[in-house]
């Protein structure tokens, strides 16, 4: 990043090959919307780019970079109303290998996290997928890293509630209760 | 041990940074709780989630942006490093530094003027002067926009901003600057500056003109962002035709390719 900072722009294709496919993944599953999520991606790119001079060393990269994810993620949002991100495509395709039962679960769980609150369900989109520790979140998202932790524990619960209901009444797929999606708070510098 | 002490461990254990005794403890709980157990099932279920691959249009779409941005840092350094602002003592001296202060005078005479007099101004009074004051400020920017420093032009820019609604002479400034200027810096600058009047028609065909008549591909593609943004129904038309120009920039086109899907 250093590199890019300084002027060599072509080191950025090293960084895009490296974290384009986990920044589409935090965004089509904070938002079940694979085209929008793509061109969240590049916008990323094209604000690390322009904001490439606000980058420090010593700041760890991964940090820096799901900060710009996020606050590009709220800019959309500021920008646009958001519409129903639910795609029933987006649900997770069906593996050959997979017996059935256990892709319907696959499915149901997709959904459940689907239906959290956007808040709750990036906490766990960033610490289960992403794989961020606590204090990286908490830095994030701009609180304590206990509080990150309750609310991971309260996301879980509150998961297990929506897949408790979905498995008692699959029927109505797709459009039960839908996600909750708000534009989060901005924090952190701005990039 | 209870459900609420686990809870403070759990999110540790399932991010395997416990230690070992605690480790040890937890492990003992979810034995004898199926409610704690299927918490964590449910954590470990997430990761079997199928991940999203990302396409090649993807990594084509990366390389038209990274190339416009090339093009345009390579045009940059070609036009010659942009001019330093200079010592303020220089600025305070030249025309412009003159106009500001008056400004700055102006405001700082009525303020003062307003405390001692010990009355209250009417509020034509108070209309007046601020009326006096934006003229001021468009003054200043039109100046500004005329001098023959990048630095100083880009300050220009930055003076329409303060404005609500843009003057037909700053707006027609500021056009002319997006059009001709010959720093990509201040044409961008330009640009995002006519963003913020969008509501005044003249501001969007200004954009539509400064589309078909850029070289820059920076500029080009900030247009083609700008028209995106604004998703104004004559917008793909315009990117049309941007997109039969002979020697259109190939990144450029394939932004342009890109802006047309969105729009239709």
């Amino acid at each position: 990043m250093l590199q890019v900072r300084d002027g060599a722009g072509e080191t950025l294709g090293v960084l895009f090959d490296r974290y384009q496919a986990p920044l589409l993944n935090f965004y089509c599953k904070l938002t079940g919307d694979r085209g929008l999520s793509e061109d969240l991606v590049q916008e990323v790119f094209l604000r690390i780019l322009r904001h490439r001079q606000t980058y420090r060393a010593g700041t760890p990269f991964r940090a820096w970079i799901y900060q710009i994810a996020r606050n590009a993620r709220i800019d959309h949002f500021r920008k646009t109303r958001p519409h129903l991100p639910f795609e029933p495509e987006m649900a997770p395709t069906v593996h050959e290998a997979d017996p059935a039962q256990q892709q319907q679960e696959s499915e149901l769980l997709h959904r459940a996290l689907m239906q959290l609150p956007e808040e709750k369900r990036e906490l766990l989109i960033l610490c289960r997928f992403q794989e961020l520790r606590y204090d990286e979140v908490a830095r994030l998202v701009g609180c304590g890293v206990s509080t990150v932790k309750v609310r991971i524990h309260r996301a879980l619960r509150e998961l297990r509630e929506a897949f408790h209901q979905l498995q008692a009444a699959p029927a109505d797929f797709p459009q039960r209760g839908g996600p909750q999606n708000f534009p989060p708070r901005r924090l952190g510098h701005e990039v | 041990m209870k459900c609420e002490q686990i809870a403070e461990l759990l999110p540790d254990y399932l991010q395997q940074a416990l230690r070992p005794d605690q480790n040890k403890l937890v492990e003992q709980h979810l034995a004898a709780c199926a409610d704690c157990t299927e918490v964590v099932a449910l954590w470990k279920k997430l990761a079997t989630l199928p991940d999203e691959q990302p396409s090649t249009a993807s990594r084509e779409r990366f390389d038209a942006m990274l190339h416009a941005w090339q093009s345009g840092r390579a045009e940059n350094l070609a036009a010659g490093k942009r001019p330093s602002l200079g010592s303020i003592f220089d600025w305070l001296r030249s025309p412009v530094g003159a106009v500001a202060w008056s400004i700055a005078l102006l405001a700082l005479g009525a303020y003062i003027g307003l405390q001692l007099g010990g009355t209250k101004a009417s509020s034509q009074d108070l209309a007046a002067m601020h009326t006096e004051l934006a003229g001021m400020r468009q003054l200043v920017a039109l100046s500004m926009l005329q001098q023959e420093s990048a630095s100083q032009r880009l300050e220009g820019v930055s003076w329409t901003r303060r404005e609500d609604r843009l003057d037909p002479q700053v707006l027609s400034a500021l056009k002319h600057t997006l059009r001709y200027d010959p720093s990509v810096d201040v044409r961008l600058a330009a640009l995002d500056a006519l963003s913020r009047h969008a509501a005044q028609p003249q501001v969007r065909s200004s954009v539509f003109d400064a589309l078909q008549e850029q070289q820059s591909p920076l500029v080009q593609v900030a247009l083609i962002d700008q028209l995106v943004e604004w998703r104004d129904p004559q917008a793909a038309q315009h990117l049309e035709k941007l997109r039969q120009s002979p020697n259109l920039n190939p990144a450029v086109r394939q932004r342009a390719d890109w802006a047309i899907s969105k729009l239709n």
